[in-house]
Parts: C-alpha cells; sequence; structure tokens
C-alpha cells in the first residue's frame, strides 16, 4: 500500500497535550530537611535546576515532582511566530540531548504544528541550539555558527553541560537567550521552551 | 579466541587480556596525485547528528581516502574519585548507551571487590541492556530511512523511539537510564514497549530503500565486532561469551546475514530487535539491592552494546578509582566505516555512515 495511504489510515498520533509524568528529570521539591552533598553545587538556599544533573543523589532529601521543568526565556522574539528555525550545534555533548532533541520531530510531538523546523545551515537559522560541554575544538565552530546567522538571532542552551557544565567539562562561552535545563532535557519541555522562545502559548 | 580492540594498553579478547595494543593491518597511504584534491566534511555539517569531521580525498565523484578529524571530545576525569561519583560521569560518556556504560563499569568495580551479584540484579541489567539495544537499533534504522529521504517511515521509526524512551522511563525513572544502577542496586521495574515491528519489516521491504543500501560499504573484516560482525557472518556476540550474564538460560538467537553491506547491518539490527524483544518479555524485573563489600583490586567488565562489545578495566585502592580504561565500540566501529568507505561515492556516505551505529561522544572521550 502506499504511504500516503497508510499514513492517513494509520490515524493521528501526535498528542494536543505532549506533556508527560517524567520522574528524572523534572522539577524537585524538599521533602527532608537536612545537609545535602551534591556534584554539581545545585542545592544553596535553593534549587537551582540550570546547576543540576538529576543524579539522584539527593534522595530523599529531595524528591522529583514528575513536573515538566520550566525553561527559563529571557528573551523572546514574534517575528519567529510563523516559522522558527533551529540550527542544532553539538558542543561537546553524550549524545543523549541530540537524541531528545530530534525526538521533538517525532509525531508524538511533532514539532511542525507550533512551525518549528530544524535547517542544515547556521544561514538559514533563527536560533542556535548549543548544546554539551565545550569540546576541545569546538570554540571557533560555534562563533563562525553565530556569525553568519542572519538578524534577528537567539541562541538557545539546552542541557546542563551547555548552560553550567554539570560534571563532564566546562560550558561553552556564550550567553543564552533560553535556557533548557534537564539532563538531558525531555522533548515535553524542549518543545515548550522553542514555543515562547517565538512568542507563542504552551498548549 | 577472538580479537575484540585496545582497552588501555592491553588488547582484549574473548579470552581475557594480553600485553600490548591489537594486532591489525598497516593501512597504505597512496600519494593519489594528479587531479585529486582533499576537502573536510563536518564538523557541524546538516545531517550529522554529532559534531565530527572527516577529511576525504577525491577525484571528484568516489572517495579514495577518508580521516576522522576529532573536534567535540571531552576530557573526563574518574581516577581518584569513589566509585559513586565516578558512575554518574560514566553514565554521561555515551548518554545513547548509558546502560551499558554503567553496568559494564559496575560489573568491573564488582570484579575487583570480589562481589557476588545476585540473579536478580543480572537479569535487570540484560533486561536493561536489550531495551537499550531495541531503542539503538530502531534509531539507526531511522537515522538511515532519513538520510535517504524516507521521511514518512522515518517519522514511524522515531515514534517507536520515542515510545521506547517513555518506556525505559517508566522502568528506570530515566529515559537513558541515568541513575538506574549503583554499586550494590538496581532501581527498574518491569516494562515491554508496545512496538509494530511488522511495520518497520514492511518499510525495509521497500525496492528502492534496497537499492540504495546494497552492496554500499562492504566490510567482512574477522577482527570486528557487533551488527557490522554478524552482518558480514561473523557470529560475534559479547552475550554469547560473557559469564556475567544469563542469556543461555533464554536460549538467545544471534542473527546473522552474508553480504557485510549498509543493508545487511540494517537486517541484522531488525532482526535483533525481535529477539530482545522476546528476551525482554521473558525476563522478570523487580528493584533489588545486595551488599558489597569494598576492597583494593583490579577488574574488567564487558557487555554487548547496541553497536558491538564495550568493556572497562577498573583498578580500585582505597574505595577510589586508581586507573579506568574504557573500550568504547564506537572506535571499532570508526575504523571499519572507514576500511569501507574508499571505493563508494559521496552520496552513499550518509547511509553507510549511519549504519554503524557510531557515538561520537564515546569515541572522542578522553578518560582520565
Ligand atoms: S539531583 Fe543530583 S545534581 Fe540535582 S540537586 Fe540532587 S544531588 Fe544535586
Ligand atoms: S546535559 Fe546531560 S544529557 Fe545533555 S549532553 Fe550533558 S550529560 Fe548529556
Amino acid at each position: 500500500m502506499n504511504w500516503f495511504l497508510k499514513g492517513i489510515r494509520m490515524g493521528v498520533r501526535t498528542e494536543k497535550d505532549y506533556h508527560h509524568e517524567t520522574k528524572w528529570p523534572s522539577r524537585l521539591k524538599r521533602a527532608q530537611e537536612g545537609e545535602v552533598k551534591c556534584p554539581t553545587d545545585a542545592i544553596g538556599e535553593e534549587w537551582r535546576p540550570e546547576r543540576c544533573i538529576f543524579c539522584r543523589a539527593c534522595e530523599p532529601l529531595f524528591s522529583p515532582t514528575g513536573e515538566t521543568l520550566t525553561p527559563k526565556v529571557e528573551r523572546s522574539d514574534r517575528t519567529f511566530r510563523r516559522s522558527f528555525y533551529l540550527y542544532p550545534l553539538d558542543a561537546g555533548s553524550c549524545g543523549a540531548c541530540n537524541l531528545e532533541l530530534r525526538l521533538i520531530s517525532s509525531p508524538q510531538y511533532d514539532m511542525t504544528r507550533f512551525g518549528i523546523f530544524f535547517t542544515n545551515t547556521p544561514k538559514h537559522a533563527d536560533a542556535l541550539v548549543i548544546m554539551g560541554n565545550l569540546g576541545k575544538r569546538m570554540e571557533e565552530v560555534i562563533r563562525r555558527a553565530y556569525d553568519v546567522m542572519p538578524s534577528p538571532k537567539l541562541v538557545i542552551l539546552l542541557g546542563t553541560c551547555a548552560i553550567s557544565g554539570g560534571v563532564t567539562g566546562i560550558p561553552p562561552d556564550i550567553r543564552g537567550d533560553v535556557i533548557i535545563p534537564g539532563c538531558p532535557p525531555t522533548p515535553a519541555s524542549i518543545l515548550d521552551a522553542l514555543i515562547r522562545a517565538k512568542g507563542g502559548e504552551i498548549p | 579466541m577472538r580479537i575484540i580492540g585496545d582497552l588501555g594498553p592491553y588488547c582484549l579478547t574473548s579470552e581475557g587480556l594480553r600485553e600490548g595494543p591489537c594486532a591489525r593491518e598497516v593501512e597504505e597511504h597512496r600519494d593519489l596525485g594528479y587531479g585529486s584534491f582533499n576537502f573536510l566534511y563536518g564538523p557541524s555539517a546538516g545531517g550529522l547528528l554529532e559534531s565530527v569531521g572527516f577529511e576525504i580525498a577525491t577525484y571528484g565523484e568516489s572517495i579514495e581516502r577518508i580521516g576522522h578529524v576529532p573536534y567535540k571530545g571531552r576530557q573526563i576525569k574518574i581516577t581518584q574519585l569513589p566509585v559513586e561519583e565516578a558512575l554518574i560521569r560514566v553514565e554521561r560518556i555515551n548518554g545513547a548507551f548509558a546502560a551499558s556504560h554503567s553496568i559494564s563499569f559496575l560489573q568491573a568495580v564488582e570484579k575487583a571487590f570480589e562481589a557476588e551479584v545476585p540473579y536478580e540484579v543480572t537479569v535487570s541489567r540484560m533486561a536493561q541492556l536489550e531495551l537499550e539495544r531495541i531503542r539503538n537499533n530502531l534509531f539507526v534504522i531511522q537515522r538511515v530511512l532519513e538520510s535517504a529521504s524516507f521521511l514518512v517511515p522515518s517519522y514511524l521509526l522515531l515514534q517507536q523511539v520515542e515510545e521506547v524512551n517513555r518506556t525505559i522511563a517508566r522502568s528506570c525513572g530515566h529515559r537513558y537510564f541515568f541513575g538506574a544502577n549503583y554499586p550494590g542496586r538496581v532501581e527498574c521495574e518491569h516494562e515491554v514497549p508496545s512496538l509494530k515491528i511488522g511495520d518497520v519489516e514492511k518499510i525495509l521491504e521497500n525496492r528502492i530503500f534496497i537499492d540504495r543500501l546494497q552492496g554500499n560499504g562492504v566490510i567482512k573484516e574477522d577482527n570486528s565486532i557487533g551488527p557490522a560482525a554478524r552482518a558480514s557472518g561473523f557470529r560475534y556476540d559479547a552475550r554469547l561469551d560473557s559469564d556475567l550474564f544469563v542469556y543461555r538460560d533464554f536460549d538467545l538467537k544471534v542473527p546473522t546475514q552474508d553480504h557485510g553491506d549498509a543493508f545487511s547491518r540494517i537486517l541484522v539490527r531488525l532482526e535483533e530487535i525481535k529477539e530482545s524483544l522476546r528476551i525482554l518479555q521473558e525476563l522478570r524485573v523487580k528493584p533489588h539491592t545486595f551488599p558489597m563489600r569494598v576492597r583494593d583490586g583490579e577488574g574488567i567488565g564487558r557487555v554487548e552494546s547496541p553497536s558491538g562489545d564495550l568493556a572497562y578495566l577498573v583498578r580500585i585502592r582505597n574505595g577510589r578509582i586508581e586507573r579506568a580504561f574504557l573500550l568504547a565500540p564506537s572506535s571499532v566501529n570508526m575504523r571499519l566505516f572507514l576500511r569501507s568507505m574508499p571505493g563508494n561515492i559521496f552520496t552513499d556516505f550518509p547511509f553507510n555512515w549511519e549504519s554503524f551505529g557510531i557515538w561520537i561522544s564515546e569515541l572522542e572521550v578522553d578518560l582520565k
């Protein structure tokens, strides 16, 4: 049978509300008093998701709520309301951030319904999505990708390695307009962040 | 005995370590001369999932010579750390193979501690490894379909990858098994993904797809591992020769093919998905703890990751890692990929590359 007909027969697989309960990573809340030895110094006065690698070492003093982590959107741009092209750039990741980013194009999440697409060249990109630590020879690659992007443009830091370094290295030296915590961030948090970055509303 | 690959200063074989690196053929570097040129593909080129560079020498269409140029390499230090702290770094060497890395690392630690691992823990680990294999093999097939521009089937595969990730999250609390395994403890519950393998099989019957992959990237080498070995008729699989698992109790079938091309690698991976699902259904998994006494010692752990043998050699002194070496399957597969490429044309590059299931993260890591 041809693929078009088969596709129609399969029906809609896309989920209206794509948020799912996942324990790790999710928002953590304090469950008991006590001193925590956190490997990334994510617990100070309060819990800082952008430093957390969700390693569970603070259990049971902290416990996962299962709620999707909220990304920090410091700058959004309504110019990208209808079409928002992303250029993913792996600075030195473990690969899981790359995979989760790919999965927002799976039928369950279907990023294209929100006008979000991937592009193969930074010249056509509205946002640079950086993941991972700063790899040995990546500094120049990041700078060149950023420089050739047309304005207006956004920088999105995906995952703890890119935001604060985590336990495997240092973060790339670039300021993020949008910060998506998680190790790796779930497709639901990634999609939430992207929709807000383009000036939209989360369903 | 089979040669598996270099593990630090040693050569790991199916019968243990040998001093010195594994012997292998010296690559001959023929000068290409007039009319040839070199170019760099990557490091951040559209279509590649991770950053990686290739230096390619060509006269125009067919690839004459190809070399790997590292870019994204990280240095990850685990020596001098206690086992738990080393483990959270080991999990993050290659997120897609995190179960394989952490289980193999823990097996090495357990050998060093001379610990007895209960049957329940072994079974839980097998379930994780099979789930990881299913996810990865689906993803490899998806990547090949995407690079061949078969978009509808490619999305269908992505849907199944997502289904497996959700299953892993329900089972172990995290979509990539981070935090599922500890020294003396395993966290996962019994979960089996509901997949539509029949749909995947139908896709792979498509004539145009087959034509693109058949005869592409042929490699038949004795010194190979994983699906690349099995696609060229070598029945190599760590699950057959490791005494750290109980696959024999489950009558494991290891599929092989003969042609050693990209298509054979895909067929092997598809058959493996079915076999892994069957085993998964028979395993009974629940969280379990067991006592472990810390002592000085050294051990090797080895698992069959989705792309072949993955091993750690770990030495522990005073409860801390004194030295650790990793044999990443992607390093063996990269050598095979580079050797399979000359003589193929540039448009064959993406399918052939994806068919090996190589992860640059673990290949370029400098583990200290
Ligand atoms: S999960 Fe790990 S990294 Fe996050 S706050 Fe707890 S101890 Fe720190
Ligand atoms: S943030 Fe976590 S998942 Fe992402 S690259 Fe770093 S270690 Fe991997």
